[in-house]
């Protein structure tokens, strides 16, 4: 009975499937179509958007190509092609990809062959040094540089008039200037200079790469901490701005913007990206100015530095021909692409020719009517060049330890070697 | 419309079996159709409801992993002298920079349990200070945090983890985030110094389940109150579902697998299953209609039958047509039968039942035939019987008469007229008695006419007339007895009533095959009705026998057939002329 009931279902589960009709086949071809190309990225706001607008300005170059534009968070992009790319498997991964440049190198110098050189495919010069330094490995140039995270001290000039200083006392300052000018705001009004993360250390970043400097020497390896000038003073000013009580301490991003958007600090000193945070809180508009990064007291260094930043490589996978064709003919040489990407979504390029273009000129009323974006360009060409090497975030997390070392009273000198020889360790 | 109606009455059997057929196909299709999509329905609500209550325990498992990941974390939270330390107490900038540095070291510890989930970790102490492993998911200040429902359910109940669903405030930003909270207290003293909180979006949470889910097969984690907080339908996130916390506590009480019941207007199939340890209700709702209806294809499975049943009509058809026609045509035969002609056979054919009624009707033809022509015999002699019997009946009037007569011949002297007269008595009844042959030639008629016509003149005086004239052929020719003689009888007393005398003439001759015999006589003559019919005779004791007029034509008729007979005119005054037609026969 119960074999003659399921045949019966048998049966007309099959007659209901014989009329059911034709499944949808409706499966994506990764790069195998010849005419279609896959870009990840991260961050719909920033980044999402700017290819959109790239895709966009492409279209009239070459219509029939088809991109496709997929979202992922940067730690799965790093996670994917790490997986990817150390399995020694090209399916599944895009044709372009952007990578942080501080991560960049150790992708390229770990899977040289999985990239595809793009030296020569576009003009090395037009683009801002220090950049073009982070995307080349061995003389060659992988990376299509992006965006950059030119760096620029945001101030109050409110909290500045209180104490009786103009911007024009922080043009060009270093940082021994910046505490002295500290100490009397904080005199005068009460609030601190800047905030920052104790368990991240992008402000020390900014101060070394303005001398020039890394984590690591010029070969992109070997540790450079104990012997490194730049470090040293950027340690001794960290110090210095936590014992004058100039320094609020903030735990993670909400924090962070909680604190400036709230008139906590005087001063932002960070990547232009933030531009828009501050500018979230309407009411202080008119009450900021971006002045030029301070740079180190006693040795050479330059009033600009950079704080992240990403740039777009190019996958040695079929497809290749069309994604650097794309890169080059919108990131790569199309002016009008970045006035818009300015105006629409606020990224500021690295391509000098794109800087005479009248949307990096106009005044930002936020700002007092200070072009910022024309200050920022004019700032990131003078960023010294540094090789970011493969391991800038696993040395960090050792001076972040060596950091709050030194601030509970360690020698200084004995931090740093302290942290060299365990930095030697790690990365050999 | 006659002729239809007529069809319809002639094939009145095959639409009473057709239609008794069809109405009998479909409902029975119907019946097994339905039966099969109940018993198939309740195949799949036995299967599914196995499966779930599988799938349900895996949840659990899973969901119960998670939750005691979270456990493990919270108590390291909980007995983390630094966090402690961080959570309560005031501290100089300098301090918190230095905090901050080692809570976040302290986190990276305890975030291990919860690693292999999407989980951020954040911690609220009483003095208004906050840290946060992953803030992004759920943004929220340190201020909102402290007045935050979340936050006051959690210290009303400290002992207990709690879930709790947060929905972004504004609709297009944000996601819904899934808080499991518990209070820092310490276990002796139960003094609270804060609150931690562990985030997961729901997105995340929903892929403790997501996998298990399919079109019509949904799952939702509920909280005793009927919120849902994380689902795979995403309309369903947020709201309050009294219904379903109704269906919770009757399937509890029930003690119940699962239960079919309406939800949004649906017929689901509803399995609830309580997790004591979260306080809260996992469910799994089934549409059927979506879940078993897929499965089934009703559509076309009613589309088949109703294929089959019209195959099966067609084939019905045909086959009771066939059976039908047959006994049908039958029927038609039967009644074309006209009610006196028994000779109409039917034709026997078709089947074995319709063959068998044709013989039988046949052979009750036959015997009814049989039956008939044996009834007509036996009438006939049974008539021919009477008739003769009155044949042989002399009237005795006449025969006293006639010896009267005789008699008064004798006295008054007339010896030899008297001879003759006995003569011809004697002869009239040698012929009628003594004669026993039915039919007698017309030579001996002739004479019988003669001793008769003898008699009566010597009776009643010789004022009538009798002339013969015979056709010498026809003196042979066999002629039934007496046939004749009434006629003249009639002219004799009737005929001459008014006249007083006259001729009566008697004619044979043959025409053809026929025998005619014509009596003329020129007498009063008579009215003669419309059927030709002979008038009575009503001096009875003046007939010689017992036949009359009447029964000549009847007799003539008996014998010889429809064809022959007695056919009379008369004009009055002028005369009669009766005319008897025979066939000629001849010994």
């Amino acid at each position: 009975m119960k074999k003659l009931l399921v045949l019966l279902m048998m049966s007309m589960l099959l007659l209901a499937a014989c009329s059911s009709g034709a499944s949808n086949s409706n499966e994506s071809e990764e790069g195998s179509d010849s005419n279609q190309i896959t870009i990840w990225a991260w961050d719909p706001k920033f980044n999402i958007k700017a290819i959109e607008l790239a895709k966009e300005a492409y279209a009239s170059v070459n219509p029939d190509l088809k991109i496709n534009v997929i979202e992922n968070g940067q730690r799965d992009i790093v996670q994917k092609l790490n997986t990817s790319l150390s399995s020694g498997t090209s399916k599944g991964l895009p044709n372009i990809v952007l990578i942080e440049d501080y991560r960049a190198k150790s992708f390229l110098e770990a899977y040289p062959d999985m990239f595809q050189p793009l030296t020569g495919s576009f003009k090395t010069e037009d683009f801002v040094p220090y950049k073009v330094e982070a995307t080349s490995v061995n003389g060659e140039n992988y990376g299509l540089p992006f965006d950059t995270g030119v760096t620029g001290l945001y101030v109050r000039t409110d909290y500045l008039a209180e104490a009786g200083f103009t911007i024009e006392d922080l043009q060009n300052i270093d940082w021994k200037e910046y505490i002295e000018i500290g100490k009397k705001v904080k005199e005068a009004t009460g609030k601190r200079l800047l905030t920052l993360d104790p368990n991240e250390l992008g402000f020390l970043r900014t101060m070394i790469q303005s001398a020039g400097k890394w984590y690591v020497k010029e070969d992109g390896t070997t540790p450079d901490l104990a012997n490194n000038e730049a470090v040293k003073r950027s340690f001794e000013i960290y110090k210095e701005l936590v014992d004058n009580d100039l320094m609020n301490f903030h735990s993670d991003w909400n924090q962070f913007l909680a604190t400036f958007n709230g008139g906590e600090v005087a001063t932002v000193s960070t990547g232009n990206w933030i531009t828009p945070s501050i500018k979230a809180e309407a009411s202080q508009s008119g009450k900021w100015a971006v002045v030029p990064h301070p740079s180190l007291p006693g040795m050479e260094s330059v009033n600009a530095s950079n704080l992240g930043g990403a740039s777009w490589y190019v996958l040695n996978v079929p497809g290749k021909e069309k994604a650097v064709d794309f890169l080059t003919k919108t990131f790569g040489s199309n002016v009008d692409l970045y006035q818009k990407l300015v105006t629409d979504i606020g990224v500021i390029g690295t391509y000098i020719p794109a800087t005479k273009g009248e949307a990096y000129k106009t005044g930002d009323e936020f700002f007092g009517g200070q072009a910022i974006i024309s200050d920022f360009s004019k700032w990131a060409e003078e960023i010294p060049q540094v090789n970011y090497g493969m391991h800038t975030y696993a040395i960090e997390d050792i001076l972040i330890v060596a950091m709050q070392n030194y601030l509970g009273g360690q020698d200084l000198d004995k931090v740093l070697k302290d942290a060299q020889q365990q930095a030697e360790m790690q990365i050999k | 419309m006659r002729i239809l109606t007529n069809r319809i009455r002639h094939n009145s059997l095959f639409f009473k079996m057709f239609l008794i057929t069809i109405l009998i196909i479909v409902t029975i299709s119907s019946l097994i159709t339905w039966t099969t999509f109940r018993m198939s329905e309740k195949f799949f609500i036995d299967r599914f409801s196995f499966n779930n209550s599988k799938m349900i325990d895996q949840i659990k498992e899973s969901v119960g992993t998670f939750q005691y990941s979270i456990v493990i974390a919270s108590n390291n939270l909980l007995n983390n002298s630094t966090i402690k330390s961080f959570l309560t107490g005031k501290h100089s900038n300098v301090q918190l920079g230095s905090y901050y540095y080692q809570v976040k070291k302290q986190m990276n510890n305890i975030k291990t349990s919860v690693e292999a989930y999407d989980v951020g970790i954040m911690v609220y102490g009483i003095n208004g200070i906050s840290f946060a492993t992953e803030r992004s998911s759920w943004a929220v200040s340190d201020e909102e945090l402290q007045n935050h429902s979340i936050t006051k359910k959690t210290l009303k109940q400290p002992n207990k983890l709690l879930f709790h669903l947060e929905q972004p405030r504004n609709q297009t930003k944000g996601e819904n985030v899934i808080i499991a909270t518990k209070a820092f207290m310490e276990p002796t003293s139960k003094y609270i110094y804060g609150t931690m909180y562990f985030t997961i979006r729901e997105k995340e949470f929903r892929k403790f389940y997501s996998s298990y889910t399919s079109l019509g097969n949904d799952v939702l984690v509920m909280d005793p109150s009927g919120t849902v907080l994380s689902s795979n339908r995403d309309e369903y996130i947020g709201n309050k579902e009294e219904e379903l916390k109704d269906y919770a506590i009757q399937l509890e009480e029930q003690q119940k697998d699962y239960m079919d019941a309406d939800f949004k207007g649906k017929d689901h199939l509803i399995m609830i299953e309580y997790l004591p340890t979260f306080d809260l209700y996992l469910v799994n709702l089934i549409d059927k209609k979506a879940a078993f209806g897929n499965i089934i294809d009703k559509k076309s499975i009613v589309l088949i039958c109703i294929l089959f049943i019209f195959l099966a009509i067609i084939i019905v058809f045909f086959a009771s047509r066939k059976v039908t026609n047959s006994l049908s045509n039958l029927v038609k035969q039967i009644e074309n039968t006209p009610k006196n002609d028994f000779d109409h056979y039917i034709s026997v054919k078709g089947t074995y039942e319709t063959r068998q009624i044709g013989q039988a009707f046949n052979s009750m033809l036959d015997e009814l035939h049989e039956y008939v022509d044996e009834l007509v015999l036996i009438q006939n002699q049974k008539r021919n019987a009477e008739l003769a019997a009155l044949q042989q009946q002399i009237n005795p009037h006449f025969l006293y008469n006639t010896l009267t007569s005789i008699k008064f011949m004798v006295q008054q002297g007339g010896k030899e007229e008297a001879t003759d007269t006995i003569n011809a008595f004697i002869s009239l009844l040698q012929n009628t008695i003594g004669n026993i042959s039915e039919t007698i030639t017309v030579r001996q008629e002739i004479n019988n006419l003669k001793s008769y016509v003898l008699i009566n003149q010597k009776r009643y005086g010789e004022r009538i007339r009798v002339n013969y004239f015979i056709d010498p052929n026809c003196f042979n020719s066999q002629i039934p007895k007496l046939i004749l003689q009434p006629f003249i009888e009639n002219a004799f007393f009737h005929g001459f009533n008014k006249k007083s005398g006259g001729t009566i003439n008697v004619l044979i001759w043959e025409e053809e095959a026929t025998l005619v015999c014509e009596v003329l006589d020129n007498g009063d003559g008579m009215e003669v009705s419309v059927n030709n019919k002979l008038p009575d005779t009503k001096r009875k004791q003046e007939m010689f026998s017992g036949i009359g007029v009447r029964n000549v034509h009847e007799r003539i008729q008996l014998i010889y057939g429809e064809a022959y007979g007695v056919s009379i005119s008369s004009e009055i005054g002028k005369g009669t002329k009766v005319r008897i037609s025979l066939p000629v026969q001849k010994n």
